[in-house]
């Protein structure tokens, strides 16, 4: 780590920047093939800078790179590609590969939840919604960019703000984070019984970090849970609430309205 | 140099790009596409928090961030569907008739 690694990064950042400026969708010629050299480029060089002054030695892991390269080249293909099902796809291979660092990182719970729940769940929703609104060829929507350059300006002003923060972090202490024992050793500080802590070591050991974050979640965690619950049942009333149609009525021909809306309002049971 | 300094700025490259999606896109379902990758983004730093600090606020944080993604995916899609009956597109651009 040296004292001008932010402005690496910054000037890193400016070159992925201008390659996802080229690579979203624009009228005229395509522009995805310059934009996709640049930002392979800027991937490479995000990835040599934190290979060689942010990683310390003892922590560095070659699955890391693989995973964050992939990582990053599909979130830019998610935003970038014409057509909104690819840009489904490719988000599947984003959060695959999320879920890939967080295992790397000790977090296996929340790793399988990520993997369960997005691409499991979250993205069979947005598949089912894209099949159903857009069927045929790209329209104009998916061909044209709204603001491209200020849009890129602002993602750059973002990142470059984080990671010039992340690069000034402090470093924590080193028997905290020394692997296996920070999370073995979290149960103790989360569970409010501390003197089971002696035998939870031996539970530990076997079941490890899905027994410490449901420990943390129905102790410490309890009353953020019940409102998260509360939360996904009023979501749920919502968007049946928002999303219930007017079912067309025999002999009632309005053409005068528009073709979702024709018809007589029906409740939502 | 802490540990967990390569993961906050793949995060924040993700929730950055993102970003980029969310302003530049016009398609409202990439859009809310681009908001669950700045969700990805989240979670990574999270996480890599929780690992530097050496204990689970962070994936207890993580944990509770799928919550809330679940919920806005869930509202943003009966959104869009409602949406897309009015108009018949899913142009965002369509939405813009308050622009002065």
């Amino acid at each position: 780590m040296t004292p001008w690694t932010p402005y690496i990064l910054y000037a890193v950042f400016a070159l992925g920047g201008l390659g996802v400026y080229f690579m979203l969708p624009k009228p005229g010629r395509s522009q995805v093939i310059p934009g996709a050299v640049l930002a392979v480029l800027a991937l490479a060089s995000l990835l040599l800078v934190i290979g060689l002054t942010v990683v310390s030695s003892e922590t560095s892991n070659g699955f890391f790179y693989v995973f964050a390269a992939i990582a990053l080249a599909a979130t830019a293909r998610v935003i970038t590609h014409p057509k909104p099902i690819y840009s489904a796809i490719y988000f599947v291979l984003a959060v695959v590969t999320v879920a890939a660092m967080l295992v790397l990182q000790q977090a296996e719970f929340v790793a399988v939840a990520l993997v369960m729940i997005y691409a499991g769940a979250i993205l069979v929703t947005y598949v089912f919604v894209i099949m159903l609104a857009q069927q045929g060829g790209a329209p104009v929507t998916d061909r044209r960019s709204r603001e491209p350059f200020l849009a890129v300006c602002a993602g750059f002003v973002t990142m470059a703000a984080i990671a010039a923060q992340a690069s000034k972090l402090p470093a924590p202490d080193a028997d905290r984070t020394a692997p296996g024992v920070s999370l073995a050793s979290a149960p103790a500080q989360t569970t409010h019984e501390a003197t089971d802590a002696g035998d939870a070591d031996d539970v530990l050991t076997a079941a490890g970090n899905s027994y410490a974050i449901g420990s943390a979640v129905m102790t410490r965690y309890v009353v953020a849970l019940e409102i998260g619950g509360v939360l996904l049942l009023i979501a749920m009333v919502g968007a049946v609430a928002l999303s219930r149609k007017r079912v067309p009525v025999e002999g009632v021909f309005e053409p005068s309205r528009p073709p979702g809306e024709a018809g007589r309002e029906v409740p939502p049971y | 140099m802490p540990l967990v300094s390569e993961y906050i700025i793949v995060g924040a490259a993700m929730f950055a790009m993102g970003l980029v999606g969310f302003l530049a896109r016009r398609n409202l379902i990439v859009i809310f596409l681009s908001t669950e990758v700045m969700f990805q983004g989240v979670v990574l730093t999270a996480v890599a928090f929780a690992r530097a600090h050496g204990n689970l606020d962070g994936q207890a944080y993580a944990l509770f961030l799928l919550v809330i993604a679940a919920v806005e995916a869930g509202l943003a899609l009966g959104l869009v569907v409602l949406l897309y009956r009015r108009r018949g597109t899913l142009d965002a651009e369509v939405w813009s008739v308050m622009r002065g």
